[in-house]
């Protein structure tokens, strides 16, 4: 247990995008699933269109296997409450896509069937993903897929006028003013209130982590440390001081910041790796007008962002947990994990699919890339996490500074103090 | 709702019963077998036996759920007890914790009891307002208006919400570029979801707009009834319309004012998604939440089921206190006529 938590890293997915994006089709046939059809729940998040990765991927098993796949999707934002209530109900499905984060929470209460015993190679997979999904010596989910956040801003803008990529925090600041004042009807730099895992690169990028493991076992959070605290105050103060933001903005979550992407409304924004295709998608206009560029560091380098993903679990308890798991293998695979990485803009679930990507020529994605392998990080380690996140205690925070009802040392502290509570069991 | 209607029923089946069971049995048919019951237990098991198909509907629907809410609140119950399905009693550690919580005191009770008296007092007048309003049109108005105020009330809360959320969104809604445009509001623009009070003045007009329409249609209905001869006596009298209202009318419709009350404050206590819904009202911190998104927080956000349902049963002995009192005023009623 005290192991486990040690380690830091890796997590949720393209996660709290409650990701219902407009016109994500669900076209495939939900419930009242047929005798021994396995019952998968997918997520539905920013990815496009996602019938036919599951069309061909289903085919393709029930022709190796002869069982048949029934596929339902779920927003990303009921997922955590669909769950609980089908383990109640006893109608869990055999596989489920879960968010790193959410990952320790379930394995630990036992409702996810070990996979150890079925995993060849564990050092396939990408190792900080599987982290998540491992207990002890026990494997309660697989890589499928890794999310990351970077940067995404508009390239024609920042030729009009004359703004370079920033290199630096101080950089950043620079370019966002001078944008902000060059486009009066454009939001340079959106600082969105409920979206933590853009509240947390800044937190890291200062110095400080969201949550640290003494030698007895306590969480400590570093979050009001100074380091943590400078973050906050250079994020929140591009908002608050620089005016880079719009008042609007500290009610946004990731979706609001894509839409004012797609809109042509932001400059600039943190975006995941999925979210250029999805733009594009609604608005083929900005094709060629989009540009990525790595989180930059404080003084140089990169800011590390959060990394998140899937896992794909199989439910114990179903009678039919070994072919499960052969649905689960073969949507891992090297071919159906880099082919849904080349239509979602997410990246493998595998080491050597990732390296592929890292070395890819297109400008929408070797950004990424590169942060996901250079810069990244992901949430403390503790099954107690994912209540960190229901609860929404990094959201309060930053909407807190942002509506002016706490300061940065205020809210810090009380998000710290939080933080400890829950982790510690309070 | 289901209550009070039940109660009738069941007086009403009693004193069927009575009559039925009350005239002397025929003779000769008692006299050649022996009944199966005496006339005594007949008279006390034949109600009970009448009733037992309402009986079991309500305690699977309702019942069940209820008491499992209730034991679900004396245990200490996480997500691994929902896998396992076992649980270790913790007594009234649920409720220690609830009621020595700071946030009930300063937040989520303030927040349900001031919210709900607002509310209700708000629905009610405009309620009536309507009620009289459309008691003076002529039928054919009153139906395009009656229809009008129906779509208000056929919305779907969360449809609703997210309306009200559109109309007053800091950047783009309405009332932020009307403001802005007479120059009340900078263009910095003011986020309304921020600060308690006005959160809740949204809150309210969403709930008030939903909820106005059923009480102006059932007061409509009294309106109907008061005798055409009392008011015509009042204006003779030389009453002008408040006290016509305040005199005639009130007294006259007292029950159904009661019914409306007591209705809408149960509404408003128990609203859900009109708050969750929105910024802010679903971040476990926050100074927004109510006791109802309080409860779900605590049970789905936490995974902590005894201590959401210990919220759930405090919610729920709040408005039996209500409904007690909603009874009380109906069975008054009754001893007047």
């Amino acid at each position: 247990m005290a192991r486990r938590r040690a380690h830091t890293h890796v997590h949720l997915p393209a996660a709290a995008m409650a990701l219902a994006l407009v016109g994500t089709a669900c076209g495939m046939g939900t419930g009242g699933s047929v005798s021994d059809d396995l019952v998968v729940w997918i997520m539905e998040g920013t990815n496009p269109d996602e019938t036919a990765y599951f069309d061909a991927a289903n085919a393709a098993f029930t022709e190796q296997t002869g069982v048949g796949v029934d596929v339902e999707f779920v927003p990303w934002s009921d997922a955590q409450n669909k769950i609980s209530t089908a383990i109640a109900g006893g109608t869990v499905p055999d596989v489920v896509e879960l968010g790193t984060t959410f990952v320790p929470e379930f394995a630990d209460s036992g409702a996810l069937h070990d996979l150890s015993g079925y995993v060849d190679d564990p050092y396939v997979y990408t190792q900080s993903l599987l982290r998540m999904g491992r207990i002890d010596d026990r494997i309660y989910g697989v890589p499928w897929y890794a999310a990351i956040r970077s940067i995404v801003y508009r390239t024609d803008i920042f030729e009009e006028h004359d703004q370079e990529v920033p290199e630096n925090w101080a950089e950043l600041r620079e370019t966002a003013i001078a944008l902000s004042e060059a486009e009066e009807d454009m939001i340079a730099f959106p600082i969105p209130g409920d979206a933590q895992y853009s509240v947390m690169p800044w937190i890291w990028g200062g110095g400080a982590e969201l949550a640290v493991q003494t030698s007895d076992g306590t969480w400590v959070s570093e979050i009001d440390s100074d380091g943590g605290r400078a973050g906050m105050s250079f994020f929140t103060g591009l908002a608050l001081e620089d005016g880079v933001s719009t008042t609007g903005a500290v009610n946004w979550n990731e979706i609001d910041v894509m839409e004012s992407l797609a809109e042509e409304r932001a400059i600039m924004a943190i975006s995941g790796s999925a979210n250029p295709k999805a733009i594009l998608e609604s608005n083929p206009d900005l094709e060629g007008r989009l540009g990525v560029f790595v989180i930059p560091g404080r003084e140089d380098g990169y800011t590390d962002s959060f990394a998140g993903g899937s896992l794909l679990s199989v439910f114990e308890g179903t009678g039919q947990e070994e072919v499960a798991w052969e649905y689960v293998d073969h949507l891992t695979s090297y071919q159906f994990s880099s082919r849904w990485a080349e239509e979602t803009g997410f990246f493998p679930g595998r080491e050597e699919a990732v390296t592929a990507f890292a070395e890819s020529e297109d400008p929408l994605v070797r950004p990424f890339a590169v942060q996901l392998i250079t810069a990244s990080r992901g949430t403390p380690v503790a099954p107690a996490w994912g209540r960190v996140e229901a609860e929404k205690v990094i959201v309060a925070m930053q909407q807190s500074i942002l509506n002016g009802d706490a300061t940065v040392d205020e809210a810090t502290a009380t998000a710290a103090a939080e933080i400890e509570r829950i982790l510690n069991g309070g | 709702m289901g209550t009070p209607v039940g109660l009738g029923n069941t007086r009403e089946a009693k004193e069927t019963v009575r009559d039925a069971e009350g005239a002397p049995p025929p003779r000769g048919r008692g006299r050649r077998r022996a009944p199966f019951l005496s006339a005594g237990a007949r008279r006390t098991l034949m109600p009970w036996a009448l009733l037992a198909p309402a009986l079991a509907v309500v305690g699977a629907l309702l019942l069940f759920p209820l008491a499992r809410v209730v034991w679900l609140s004396f245990r200490d119950f996480h997500l691994r007890n929902l896998v396992s399905g076992e649980s270790d009693p913790v007594g009234f550690d649920n409720y220690a914790a609830l009621l020595g919580d700071p946030y009930l005191w300063r937040v989520a009770l303030p927040n349900t009891v001031v919210f709900a008296a607002v509310a209700v007092v708000s629905t009610v007048v405009l309620g009536t307002l309507v009620a009289l309003l459309l008691s003076t049109l002529r039928p054919l108005t009153r139906v395009v208006v009656v229809s009008c105020v129906m779509v208000a009330w056929a919305m779907p809360a969360v449809s609703g919400t997210y309306v009200w959320i559109w109309i007053f969104d800091v950047d783009d809604g309405v009332v932020a570029q009307a403001l802005t445009s007479l120059g009340v509001l900078g263009p910095e623009g003011y986020n309304w979801f921020a600060d308690r009070l006005s959160f809740y003045a949204i809150v309210t007009l969403n709930v008030v707009h939903s909820g106005f329409p059923f009480v102006a249609v059932t007061v409509l209905a009294g309106l109907m009834t008061v005798p055409r001869d009392l008011h015509e006596a009042a204006l003779i009298d030389g009453a002008g319309a408040w006290k016509r209202f305040w005199h005639v009318t009130f007294p006259v419709l007292r029950p159904v004012f009661a019914v409306v009350t007591v209705l809408s404050t149960i509404w408003d206590f128990k609203v859900f998604a009109q708050i969750y819904l929105m910024p802010g009202g679903d971040v476990g911190g926050s100074r927004m939440l109510n006791l109802g998104v309080w409860a779900y927080v605590r049970s789905f956000g936490h995974n902590d089921y005894g201590a959401g349902s210990a919220v759930a049963v405090l919610l729920t002995l709040l408005l039996l206190g209500i409904t007690v009192l909603y009874l009380r005023a109906l069975f008054r009623e009754d001893e007047l006529r």
